[in-house]
């Protein structure tokens, strides 16, 4: 292989990598934005308590009490990070959400997601401390070489995550009763209900299903972070960016637009400079806005989520 | 009654007096660091380091109380300038230590100088800050000229490097630092490959790595980024098998920036890091090992300081000494610091510059991560 073919296979790796973490955290947004219609502040610090929760279970939990391998417990704690993203999904659903949403206000719900970012921030500051936690994956110490490429085991591990969650994402939507119940409610709330669609259950679950997400995001992200209570604050601006670009509530918009996002980042720093990623990204996002408004995938309604 | 109710007069007046005298006699410390946002593991390092100082100081010093209050400056040029506006309104301050991160510092600079309030800086590193003629800053942590110049030194003179790479944060500190390095290095016939910059949301650096690893022969990497990137650059710079720590050959050098655990964190990754530090807790002196002491019984045993505690521990001892040499006010305490000669502390013995920058760096060294992660002091200046 070529120096420059080398250097463009391992950019590429590189950015798909980036990409799929991007897409772990935009997932969560655009569900919630495709059947709720709206935008959610508060992803960030779902998925900084997932990375976190992932911290102490694997290492305080899982190899200490239960005297896993490190790999085991690193995987085990993916798992607690994703169930706790639910669990708080649904706590703060049922305690803040849910009950706006009753009253039937669009604007309530919509800054109740920003006082609940605030919430969680400073909860965490105050548990947890400013000062960054250092939070190794076990894969991260092992690195691959093929021929002249390298990838190390946690962004294989990261890849392939990402790839069964938005295939078991989008097999629940195609194929469960729920998934088209949900996709239904997305399209159209009201006739939904008309139908015997329980609407506050499938958003109570988009809420859920989108914090899991957060959280699993937060577990793949944690070694990758600088861990403090504000580490999903660095994340949560490209994700947003990732989501317009995609096409906001369109998942197979985000999905290609995370990837694209992470690969133009890897060949912005290799070409132009790693200071000129933010330019370029935010770029290519009004770029987006004024040519194709509707996002990469241009937006029908009934095929969101 | 008459004599009674004078004597009473005069009782009140004297004891209103001594009342007002002794309120007077305090010595007001704002103190403006980053207690929220993603700089506030200083906030809370400076203020363990303060809190410390305050109590051995409990006292007072020559008849005066230290009082001090905090404010939240959030590293943030905006937000700083509130919090320095708000403590001058409210508190009075007669001398403000902060801020750490550079831009924020800068921000705070000209509102304090125009209040003729003293600015005490422990950690912030641009150039800037000393430079604009501000007749009430000073600063004892090194500045960029001072941090990189033996960088330049170490990696032309010790380490025999013609090719540098070099690694910075886009801030003012993160460019300060990047020039001091550059400009000599090249001036001294050395060659740098690529000046990379990034901003403080970069979390992986394996792009970066890769372009690193693509340019040819790499001798050294001055780094200049906060702990947290560190950390990850240094993982991703093993990965890609540029430096020591992962089988290359390829140096990294840094600046006091790294506290001290930096080399744990980074796990062997760091190996054959080497840097400059101002604060050692192994060096000798009995200041140093008198605040390592007393901190770990403060703190907890397996606690060790790092230079931004030790940097604020000092700030408050050296305003102490001022006022030791009778300082009371703002004027006095900065006539006081710009008659420092050798003063010691636990970062060094501080004497001012004409332009309140400290200039004995005699304590600055170098230090090198082992395969064991400890540190290794080693005997270039």
């Amino acid at each position: 292989m070529s120096d420059l073919a080398a250097l463009v296979v391992q950019q590429s790796l590189n950015g798909v990598y980036l990409g799929c973490l991007y897409v772990m955290v935009a997932l969560g947004l655009t569900l919630i934005y495709g059947v709720l219609n709206q935008i959610n502040f508060a992803h960030a610090d779902f998925v900084t308590v997932g990375a976190f929760t992932a911290f102490f279970a694997a290492t305080r939990f899982a190899t200490k009490v239960l005297g896993l391998p490190d790999a085991a417990g690193y995987l085990l704690s993916i798992i607690a990070a994703t169930g706790m993203g639910a669990v708080l999904g649904l706590a703060i659903n049922a305690a803040v959400f849910a009950p706006l949403r009753e009253r039937g206000d669009e604007l309530r719900p919509l800054i109740a997601t920003i006082g609940v970012s605030v919430l969680l921030e400073n909860a965490q500051l105050a548990l947890f401390g400013p000062i960054p936690y250092q939070f190794d994956s076990p894969f991260a110490r092992e690195t691959i070489r093929i021929g002249r490429v390298f990838f190390s085991a946690q962004s294989l591990l990261v890849v392939l995550i990402s790839a069964a969650s938005i295939g078991a994402l989008y097999a629940f939507l195609r194929f469960t009763f729920l998934g088209k119940a949900l996709r239904a409610v997305a399209q159209d709330r009201e006739t939904a209900g008309l139908m015997g669609i329980n609407q506050g259950l499938l958003i109570g679950l988009t809420i859920v299903i989108a914090s899991a997400l957060a959280g699993m995001a937060g577990a793949l992200l944690g070694p990758v972070l600088v861990l403090s209570p504000f580490a999903g604050a660095s994340v949560i601006v490209k994700a947003f960016a990732i989501v317009i670009i995609g096409g906001f509530g369109n998942m197979q918009g985000t999905i290609i637009a995370g990837i694209l996002v992470g690969i133009i980042e890897a060949f912005t720093v290799q070409y132009l400079g790693s200071g000129l990623i933010d330019l370029v990204v935010f770029v290519l996002l009004l770029a987006m806005l004024v040519v194709r408004p509707t996002g990469l995938i241009a937006e029908r309604k009934e095929e969101n989520v | 009654m008459k004599f009674a109710s004078k004597l009473a007069l005069g009782c009140a007046i004297a004891v209103a007096s001594f009342v007002s005298v002794a309120q007077d006699r305090v010595v007001r410390i704002g103190v403006a660091m980053p207690i929220s946002g993603p700089g506030s593991y200083f906030g809370v390092m400076d203020k363990e380091g303060i809190e410390l100082a305050l109590e051995q100081l409990k006292s007072g010093v020559n008849g005066y109380k230290l009082q001090v209050q905090y404010e939240d400056s959030a590293c943030s040029p905006l937000q700083a300038t509130n919090a320095v506006k708000r403590m001058l309104d409210q508190f009075k301050p007669h001398i403000v230590i902060g801020e750490e991160c550079s831009d924020a510092s800068l921000a705070i600079a000209p509102i304090l100088n125009d209040a003729k309030v003293v600015q005490l800086n422990v950690g912030s590193v641009t150039m800037k800050l000393t430079e604009s003629g501000y007749k009430y800053t000073f600063r004892i942590f090194p500045n960029a000229e001072q941090q990189s110049a033996p960088l330049v030194k170490v990696a032309r003179g010790v380490l025999k490097a013609q090719t540098a790479v070099i690694l910075h944060e886009k801030t003012n500190a993160g460019n300060d630092n990047a020039e001091g390095f550059k400009k000599p290095f090249e001036a001294q016939g050395g060659k740098v490959l690529a000046d990379i910059d990034f901003g403080r949301d970069v979390n992986d650096f394996t792009a970066i790595a890769t372009r690193i690893a693509s340019l040819g022969k790499v001798d050294v990497l001055p780094t200049f980024a906060l702990e947290g990137q560190q950390v990850r650059l240094a993982q991703a710079l093993a990965q890609a098998k540029i430096v020591k720590g992962g089988g290359g050959n390829a140096v990294q050098i840094g600046s006091i920036w790294l506290p001290y655990g930096f080399d744990q964190k980074a796990g062997e990754a760091a190996q054959g890091y080497v840097r400059i530090v101002q604060f050692d807790p192994s060096e000798k002196r009995k200041v140093v090992q008198d605040f390592v002491k007393a901190f770990k019984a403060k703190y907890g045993q397996d606690k060790v300081p790092t230079h931004i505690n030790a940097h604020a521990y000092d700030a408050i001892l050296l305003i102490a000494e001022a006022v030791r040499r009778g300082a009371h006010d703002s004027e006095s305490i900065r006539d006081a610091f710009s008659k420092f000669k050798d003063v010691e502390v636990t970062t060094g013995r501080i004497t001012f510059d004409a332009k309140g920058q400290t200039s004995d760096l005699s304590v600055v060294h170098f230090v090198q991560t082992q395969p064991d992660l400890s540190w290794k002091a080693l005997s270039w200046q």
